[in-house]
């Protein structure tokens, strides 16, 4: 896939396409007792590749959620491309249409073929008919190089190429923005790759991403970004590289010594109740 | 010497107008009734899946009602207590709502089954993609429940069909009291019976085969 097949994808407005397309203010979230975002203020750029990070349970996923409204947040507000989508009388579907989201489980729809996969929301939201859809449809396929498998149904395709037509499933939408919530956390290892070269190659088309994932190496290479989550908090942000390596938070610092991201020898290392001794 | 006058050839050729109206009427109420109970397990089951207020406690009643009385007395109840209400029913009416009424009970139950039985993420998908709240049933959780509810619905068809035969208590003629009258004139019980036997096995395969037929073109790809 090349970047200038991905370009015809939708990118902002030139209207809106000067100011931030997603900015979180002061967002708190809790699950009954548990504070699961805890003041989260963010700001994406039109096309910038925003990778967040943290262990499990410290919201990142919330925070995917709760932009595209599978989660009501419980205090502050969120922006897209200006506009408040927390508010009183937001039409949350139309908001959605805006926003593509790829989870961790693909959740492609299991009576369907892939291409139908792919055009189902276009024909049935956007009103293309069937054939604009699939002629688009295929375009999009081809780009995340799965045109052959149009007319399986995903059980029997990989985890890999099921995720993959779910994010051409995704943009079919021609959304502004993406959010990608651990895609390839499902994945066996070998599948892993065919999937962020594909999201790669769409954050270089300028795509506005904000992506949830522990791969290291993509938030290195891909994001121009990346924010550390603990506890629902943003607690450190920057250029990927930056933080990765040089991380100024005893917190982040210890995560990426547990994920092994920094050059440490398995040899040196010791379990507690904790998980990785400190 | 009963045995030497069987005559089942002679049964059916006797009275095969007679026969031929009773089996017409048993279609007719069963076609009827399966067509009600599906749309009425439909949107109940639906209802009770999505815990719609007021339409599903009331179904929640309704299932109850329906499945722990005898439909025999669901019958009785339709054809001899309503009218003392004021609400006076002739037989046909009484023969497709008594068993559509019945099968409707069950088959929202297979209904709710069914849409209850499709992941959350599913709908979220469907969400995510911009899908409001109906859409999202009539395209996600409608294609993928309703293949989910197929076979115990089929079932429940069947049953209604079978039902039919019931309707020989308010005398309604479809296939049974018809025959069962006729032989209660010429004594011709067995061979009553046997056609009886013969021709409800028939239609009963013959309605499991075309929905069976159905199901497999239907059924969810990883399950065929």
């Amino acid at each position: 896939m090349t970047a200038s097949e991905l370009a015809i994808v939708g990118e902002p407005d030139g209207a809106n396409g000067a100011g931030p397309v997603v900015r979180v203010e002061g967002v708190r979230k809790s699950f009954g007792s548990n504070l699961v975002l805890d003041g989260v203020d963010l700001t994406v750029a039109a096309g910038d590749a925003l990778v967040i990070i943290g262990r499990s349970g410290s919201g990142k996923s919330t925070l995917l959620r709760c932009i595209n409204l599978l989660e009501p947040i419980d205090d502050g507000r969120i922006l897209l491309e200006g506009d408040e989508i927390t508010g009183k009388g937001v039409d949350v579907s139309r908001v959605r249409q805006r926003v593509g989201m790829v989870f961790q489980q693909f959740n492609l729809f299991p009576h369907l073929t892939a291409i139908d996969n792919v055009t189902l929301a276009a024909r049935k939201i956007r009103k293309l008919s069937r054939e604009q859809a699939e002629r688009r449809a295929r375009e999009l396929l081809k780009t995340v190089g799965l045109e052959e498998k149009a007319e399986q149904h995903p059980h029997q395709l990989s985890g890999g190429q099921q995720q993959r037509v779910a994010i051409a499933r995704a943009l079919m939408m021609e959304p502004h923005v993406m959010l990608f919530d651990e895609v390839t956390s499902a994945l066996d290892p070998e599948l892993v790759g065919e999937v962020l070269i594909v999201m790669r190659d769409l954050a270089r088309t300028g795509m506005t991403m904000l992506v949830v994932t522990h791969e290291m190496q993509f938030a290195r290479e891909v994001g121009d970004r990346l924010v550390f989550m603990d506890e629902g908090r943003i607690v450190e942000e920057g250029v990927p590289a930056d933080v990765l390596d040089n991380p100024s938070d005893e917190r982040t610092r210890r995560f990426l010594r547990r994920t092994l991201q920094l050059p440490e020898s398995l040899e040196e290392l010791t379990v507690n109740e904790e998980g990785v001794e400190e | 010497m009963i045995l030497a006058t069987y005559d089942l050839w002679a049964f059916v050729s006797d009275n095969q107008e007679e026969l031929l109206d009773g089996l017409l009427n048993t279609l007719k109420v069963s076609a009827f009734a399966i067509a009600g109970a599906f749309v009425i397990g439909l949107v109940l089951g639906a209802a009770r899946a999505h815990r719609i207020p007021v339409v599903s406690q009331l179904t929640a009643i309704y299932v109850e009602v329906i499945r722990n009385t005898p439909i025999l007395v669901q019958i009785f109840f339709i054809f001899y207590a309503l009218p003392q209400l004021g609400i006076v029913f002739d037989q046909f009416t009484v023969a497709w709502l008594s068993v559509m009424i019945w099968g409707g009970a069950f088959n929202s139950e297979n209904f709710r089954a069914g849409f209850q039985a499709v992941a959350y993420r599913y709908r979220e998908a469907g969400y995510a993609l911009g899908f409001a709240p109906f859409s999202t049933f009539l395209n996600v959780t409608l294609p993928i429940g309703g293949r989910i509810a197929l076979p115990s619905s089929i079932n429940t068809y069947i049953s209604v069909l079978k039902n039919t035969s019931l309707m020989y208590v308010i005398g309604y003629a479809e296939l049974t009291t018809t025959s069962l009258n006729i032989s209660n004139l010429t004594l011709q019980t067995t061979e009553s019976l046997t056609m009886l036997a013969v021709v409800y096995l028939t239609l009963v395969w013959s309605l499991s085969a075309l929905i069976r037929l159905l199901e497999s073109r239907l059924a969810l790809p990883e399950s065929r």
